[in-house]
């Protein structure tokens, strides 16, 4: 599928790409970022789980994950929030309240969210989603064991509600999204699950690593819960369709790719094939992979859906380990408008980020082009690689790759660190070009989650890098030159508040874009939900068109250069 | 020869059988793999049987089969230096349709039976492909050299023989291998010393005519895992 179809797709990307960029204004002097994580007040250094017994160290290399970052504006006062994750035991996550001028205030004290790290659960992940639809985001705490709610007491206190949600089973998850499936108004919860539901912190058999590194089948897959609206969830994984896969889910991202006003799946899986799921409208989900996108044996690190070659079809883009001993490559999977999807990485130039882990589309210039960030890199350490040392496992014959015990201690060596990041400027909606350094981005640490967000309204997207075991990152936007914006925050009234899944459509005298809300797509990672349009040149909105996920459509009218909520009719114009 | 004779006997067999199965209607012929693995049981160290086998096996991408047979086979007639040559390439031909991890063992265990093979003779061909799946290997696993190694091997004993166009690959594998080490001056000096030898040689011309990233990217495309490595080998027997 992904050869077959190339040359045909690629025609057509070329085709689109021209009549999209004829009024495409000339590219700014430069992208350009500067890091500000001290000044801003929101450095903060990762921890990963340290496990005890002589499989600690192992253990602690295959779980090198938790450090992850959530953007949200938790207070309505019109500026994005983040809350950062931490993993070791013992240890807080921190909020950080945006105090308006790029400064931010440690809130995690005072608002009691931190916690989540107990002698039998690790904070992995976190999610900000309005639950209970009353307008004020809510905080989830993604563990390895059971997630924590934290219901939000309108922007100045938060409610552990946790013991309400019936999300009482176990489960090694690493990543996690709020999508509606059903559009029924109630938000749902999808979880991606690393290793298969088995407590690494009281381990009872020492069989839990992948039984295969190319096509394991034996890790978390997902589990799927259908929300009330009023904080509890039931699970409905077998019933929509889940239950046969039982790989090693690392990301989980959402998008309606078919167009058909439902929200379709893509999974990024380590170890193995990555997965493809439309959504049938009626509570379950069509397994499309070896159509949609075939099987492939790679390492699944991050989804991210965004429409690059802005041709009204949302497209996925899912990093693998492309370095010095694994050629994988990444994957831009290009919409080819019939549920099936072309992977043109290396056409675009987009396949190489080395040991990559969260990557984010956005409009970092606003020149009207989706552009990619990528963090990577495994573990920085010592001189010494591991790489030879677990080669001379990997190549014995007859090992049990599921036996913890018979892997070797990493100790202090390195394996795939000191990576450069990569920030890919998409050029014009075709090819993209590494530009990392000239950005200021090009930093080395072992990044694992991105939130993106236009964190002092300016119009431009800055992003929050977290990393594992180290310092994190906070990139402001300052480059110059950028084109015009929009920024549409969406109230949803009969859909569900946050409007995740609402597709927007902008036009003006020369182009068009689409954006979705997404409700935590990206590895480790979830971006403002607030979306943003960058218009190059364009200074005049033709058209703002809203389908929400109700599946009313209405139109809008919004200033260019400005912040603008738009909030969903009572009586639609249009079904 | 005796061989080669048989491979083709058989493989006309095979023909028969598939119109004789074709004219009674049956749409299931006679697997024409059962026919080249029967040749190579009958004489398991001809070379060319086991080329043709493997190059049959590609087009029908049964590689585990290939890899599970010449595992039979050597284990038979542990003996066999092309037997474990072939093995090794069975391996080898796997490798692209592999995912990364598997690569990796896929190519440990190549080298394992190309080094049994020249443990049991050590010809030209065994040398040449030791030594050039050794620069297959990331430069972290310090495998380099000892491809050098094999390659200067392989040179002293083809310098010793009448020229064949095969000859060439030594020159651009040991010129690659020094590339690899850093040592362009030796690169060069064995690219030029084949191209003198080999004047219309694609391969030698292209190293020599580029630089900087250009070569590299030359160079470093033809040990791409991803891409499929011509594992033919046609040119031994050919007469050019």
């Amino acid at each position: 599928m992904r050869t077959t179809m190339r040359l045909a797709s690629l025609a057509l990307v070329v085709t689109v790409a021209g009549s999209a960029l004829t009024a495409a204004p000339a590219p700014p002097a430069s992208i350009k970022f500067e890091e500000i994580a001290k000044k801003a007040g929101v450095q903060f250094r990762h921890n990963t789980r340290r496990f005890p017994g002589k499989t600690g160290d192992v253990l602690r290399m295959f779980t090198s994950g938790g450090s992850s970052v959530a953007v949200a504006d938790y207070d309505n006062d019109g500026f994005e929030d983040m809350f950062v994750t931490d993993s070791a035991e013992g240890k807080t996550s921190r909020l950080y309240r945006n105090n308006g001028n790029m400064t931010f205030t440690d809130v995690s004290a005072t608002t009691g969210v931190g916690g989540g790290n107990d002698p039998l659960s690790i904070v992995a992940d976190a999610l900000w989603f309005d639950y209970d639809n009353d307008g004020w985001k809510d905080l989830m705490i993604i563990r390895f064991g059971t997630p924590l709610l934290y219901h939000n007491e309108k922007g100045k206190a938060f409610t552990d509600v946790s013991k309400k949600t019936g999300l009482t089973k176990f489960g090694n998850t690493i990543a996690a999204m709020a999508f509606d499936y059903d559009n029924d108004g109630k938000l749902d919860l999808l979880f991606g699950n690393y290793f298969k539901p088995e407590n690494l912190l009281e381990l009872k058999s020492p069989h839990v690593l992948p039984n295969d590194l190319d096509n394991a089948v034996n890790g978390g897959g997902v589990t799927l819960w259908k929300g009330d609206g009023a904080g509890a969830w039931v699970e409905t994984t077998d019933k929509a369709g889940f239950t046969k896969h039982t790989g090693w889910t690392l990301d989980v991202g959402h998008g309606d790719f078919d167009n058909d006003g439902l929200q379709d799946i893509y999974l990024a899986v380590d170890y193995g094939p990555d997965k493809l799921y439309f959504n049938k409208g009626d509570g379950t989900f069509l397994d499309a992979t070896d159509k949609g996108i075939g099987p492939d044996t790679r390492k699944g690190m991050n989804v991210d859906v965004g429409d690059y070659n802005n041709d009204g079809w949302l497209d996925v883009y899912v990093t693998n380990i492309t370095d010095e001993y694994m050629k994988e490559c990444n994957m831009l999977w290009h919409n080819n408008r019939d549920r099936t999807f072309t992977d043109l990485s290396r056409e675009t130039g987009t396949c190489e980020t080395l040991w990559g882990w969260a990557a984010k589309f956005g409009d970092y210039d606003n020149d009207g082009l989706l552009d990619i960030f990528v963090v990577n890199g495994l573990r920085s350490a010592g001189p010494e690689n591991y790489i030879p040392v677990l080669v001379e496992l990997i190549t014995k014959p007859g090992v049990d790759f599921t036996d913890v015990r018979g892997w070797p201690n990493i100790g202090n060596m390195t394996w795939s660190g000191y990576q450069k990041k990569k920030f890919l400027r998409n050029l014009d909606g075709q090819t993209f070009k590494e530009i990392s350094a000239e950005a200021g981005v090009d930093n080395d640490k072992d990044g694992r989650g991105l939130g993106v967000g236009d964190f002092d309204n300016d119009g431009r997207l800055d992003f929050y890098q977290s990393n594992a075991d180290q310092d994190s990152l906070f990139y402001r936007n300052v480059t110059t030159g950028a084109g015009h914006w929009l920024e549409l925050k969406l109230e949803g009234t009969k859909s569900n508040r946050d409007a995740i899944g609402a597709r927007v459509t902008v036009q003006t005298a020369t182009r068009k874009w689409i954006r979705e809300v997404d409700g935590g797509n990206g590895y480790a990672g979830q971006s403002s939900t607030r979306l943003h349009f960058g218009l190059g040149a364009d200074d005049k909105i033709v058209s703002i068109q809203i389908k929400w996920p109700s599946g009313a459509t209405q139109s809008a009218t919004a200033p260019i250069d400005k912040i603008t909520t738009i909030r969903e009719a009572a009586s639609p114009a249009a079904r | 020869m005796r061989g080669m004779l048989r491979v083709a006997a058989l493989a006309c067999a095979v023909t028969i059988a598939i119109q004789t199965t074709g004219s009674t209607g049956h749409a299931s012929v006679q697997d024409p793999l059962v026919a080249l693995e029967a040749a190579l049981q009958a004489a398991p160290d001809d070379i060319k049987a086991g080329n043709d086998y493997r190059m049959a096996v590609i087009k029908a991408s049964q590689y585990d089969r290939a890899i599970a047979f010449f595992e039979k086979l050597t284990t038979a007639h542990p003996g066999a230096s092309n037997a474990h040559l072939n093995y090794g390439f069975a391996y080898v031909d796997k490798i692209p349709a592999a995912g990364a991890i598997t690569q990796v063992i896929l190519a440990n265990n190549a080298l394992g039976e190309f080094t049994k093979s020249l443990d049991l003779k050590k010809s030209w061909i065994a040398y040449y492909t030791r030594g050039n799946s050794y620069l297959f290997w990331p430069r972290i696993f310090d495998r380099t050299q000892r491809g050098i190694d094999d390659l200067t091997e392989a040179l002293k004993i083809q310098q010793a023989e009448p020229k064949r166009a095969i000859h060439a690959r030594v020159y651009v594998a040991l010129g690659d291998g020094y590339w690899k080490i850093g040592k362009l001056a030796e690169a060069t000096r064995f690219w030029k010393e084949g191209l003198a030898a080999f004047p219309d040689h694609a391969g030698l011309q292209g190293r020599l005519s580029t630089e900087g990233d250009a070569q590299q990217k030359l160079i470093e495309a033809n040990y791409d895992p991803a891409k499929r490595v011509d594992t033919s080998l046609a040119d031994l027997w050919s007469t050019r």
